[in-house]
């Protein structure tokens, strides 16, 4: 299903040791509008920074100024939600080629967006859209991400995504399939711990046994987040501090995959941006904690 | 089911205005706690009110003119006629205002929505090249210069009530119209800005968009008394230096040496 090796396009993002996020703890949080004022007063106290790639597609003005102000302190991740990497709409070829355009002049250190689709008939749905795990998505998704990698000339990573429902013809589990994509595709993982925990109450299943089921070369970053109780299921809605349960998953991540680049979202009910620092630097601390481990030979 | 339609089947359950689906138990897994329905259900109202929410970020005073709750009924059916087309979500309200319009609202509030969305335009419209300066003039080749007005320069025809509607005035909703104004929207910096034109200023805009030399962008100044006339063709020009509008003067002949 790969094309052989002396076809392949050079993958050329920048390694975590050019991009600085190698040998330490890095964590770092996502740059959203309400904060831009107090960033570009003071910057930001964070390992590297995450950007909402739409947010910043084609645009001018305070967006890009903050974004650059902040790049030139940190590393930048791209991370989109609206390429609809499983969606039967044929790619965007006006969105890749700014999405390269963006990733090039700001010197992204990654590339990501999320395994699902959420358009539909030439329309966006803004949303996170979970996909039925058979062989005929799989071999669907496997060949776009390629499509994406080429386009790009750098490896993209995909993130699990949160869910409500499940498709009665998914004939695979959501790791199995997660699992499957990134290594027939070439991919990186974006593991979002949040999100594993959602779907593991949502939908019944074991949060750790879905970890270490896992890869672990392909897990290159991590993200924290909050959820909600909406009363009868656990709701994604990014709107509080990462529960003790995520932290518990973070501390478990940290033995499998080791210290990893970390990024910490929130985005409803957005607090100060002293609150997210606090956030990270809890993260940031388990996460020396595994280091120290490391070094002094503990497992 | 292929994958096509799976997908199709689920955008529509999420999508629909009309509530839930025939069929879903069919399709997807549910439990005596969460059924299908209600599962679907979560995506559905996430669709609409992440789209409505989109909506009152952009269109703040119109919603404020509005009211909540015709905000949301207008909002919410504008949604299902008129799905995002655009990867960004703020980009979903491209017809906001004409919908408005064909829902029967009052022409100031319409055009109040007008100027909301030629807002969020400047807003997101990258940088220029370069902001000319009145430096840039050649004084000798002026008559056959050309401009080029920054990305986020727009020109509207308004109801006046909307501009005053804008500043918080919603009383000037209820008052007669005075008629119609020529409005510039552009981003000065990081700073979105709307400002009303007189009848030759805005003719001078229209005709300087459409490519015309200098010469012709100041021949709409013709009241019959010549330094009058370049007076004011400089006052004009002059502010569209000051504010930003020009990216560059263009000379289609090359300098003489």
């Amino acid at each position: 299903m790969r094309r052989a090796a002396d076809q392949e396009p050079a993958l050329n993002e920048p390694s975590l040791a050019e991009a600085g996020l190698d040998g330490a703890a890095r964590v770092g949080f996502g740059l959203r509008v309400p904060h831009y004022d107090a960033i570009l007063g003071r910057g930001l106290r964070a390992d590297f920074a995450e950007a909402i790639s739409e947010n910043f597609l084609g645009r001018g003005g305070r967006a890009f100024s903050v974004l650059s102000r902040v790049r030139s302190d940190m590393p930048v991740a791209l991370h989109g939600v609206s390429l609809s990497i499983g969606g039967m709409d044929p790619l965007s070829e006006s969105y890749l080629a700014e999405l390269s355009e963006l990733a090039k002049r700001i010197g992204a250190f990654s590339v990501s967006d999320h395994l699902s689709f959420g358009t539909f008939g030439g329309h966006y749905g803004h949303d996170l859209w979970p996909l039925p795990y058979t062989e005929e998505a799989l071999s669907h998704v496997v060949e776009r991400v390629q499509q994406v990698q080429d386009r790009l000339g750098r490896r993209l990573l995909l993130e699990n995504v949160s869910s409500y429902v499940q498709y009665r013809a998914s004939a695979l589990t959501e790791w199995e399939f997660l699992t499957e994509v990134v290594t027939r595709a070439d991919a990186g993982l974006l593991l979002d711990l949040n999100n594993v925990f959602v779907n593991a109450v949502n939908h019944g299943f074991s949060a750790s046994q879905y970890l270490r089921a896992l890869p672990k070369e392909r897990v290159q970053q991590i993200h924290l987040a909050g959820h909600s109780d909406a009363g009868g299921y656990l709701l994604d809605d990014h709107g509080s501090a990462v529960s003790a349960a995520v932290w518990r998953m973070y501390e478990e991540s940290l033995e499998l995959f080791g210290a990893l680049p970390t990024i910490v979202e929130w985005d409803e009910r957005l607090p100060e941006l002293s609150v997210l620092e606090a956030e990270a630097d809890q993260a940031r601390a388990l996460s020396n904690r595994r280091l120290s481990a490391e070094v002094e030979g503990k497992p | 089911m292929k994958l096509a339609e799976l997908q199709a089947y689920f955008a529509r359950a999420a999508t629909s205005g009309n509530g839930p689906l025939p069929d879903l138990e069919e399709f997807f897994l549910g439990s005596e706690q969460l059924p299908a329905k209600d599962r679907l259900a979560i995506y559905n109202r996430g669709y609409f009110y992440r789209l409505l929410d989109a909506l009152a970020s952009v269109f703040g005073a119109t919603k404020r003119v509005l009211g909540d709750s015709d905000f949301e009924r207008l909002g919410l059916s504008y949604v299902a006629r008129y799905p995002s087309e655009h990867p960004a979500v703020e980009r979903v309200g491209r017809a906001f205002a004409s919908h408005l319009r064909s829902a029967g609202v009052s022409s100031p509030v319409v055009d109040l929505a007008q100027l909301e969305w030629a807002r969020l335009r400047a807003l997101v419209s990258p940088n220029p090249a370069s902001v000319a300066s009145v430096d840039a003039i050649d004084s000798e080749r002026f008559p056959a210069a050309r401009v080029r007005l920054v990305p986020s320069l727009q020109r509207l025809e308004l109801d006046a009530r909307a501009l005053t509607a804008f500043n918080g005035g919603d009383l000037a909703l209820r008052e007669e119209s005075t008629g119609t104004c020529g409005v510039a929207v552009w981003r000065s910096n990081y700073a979105v800005q709307h400002q009303s034109l007189d009848a030759l200023e805005w003719q001078a805009l229209a005709s300087a968009e459409s490519g015309a030399t200098l010469s012709l962008v100041c021949s709409v100044f013709d009241s019959g008394s010549p330094s009058e006339d370049v007076r004011q063709a400089f006052r004009v020009l002059s502010g569209w230096f000051a504010r930003g509008w020009l990216e560059s003067v263009i000379y289609d002949e090359a300098p003489a040496d």
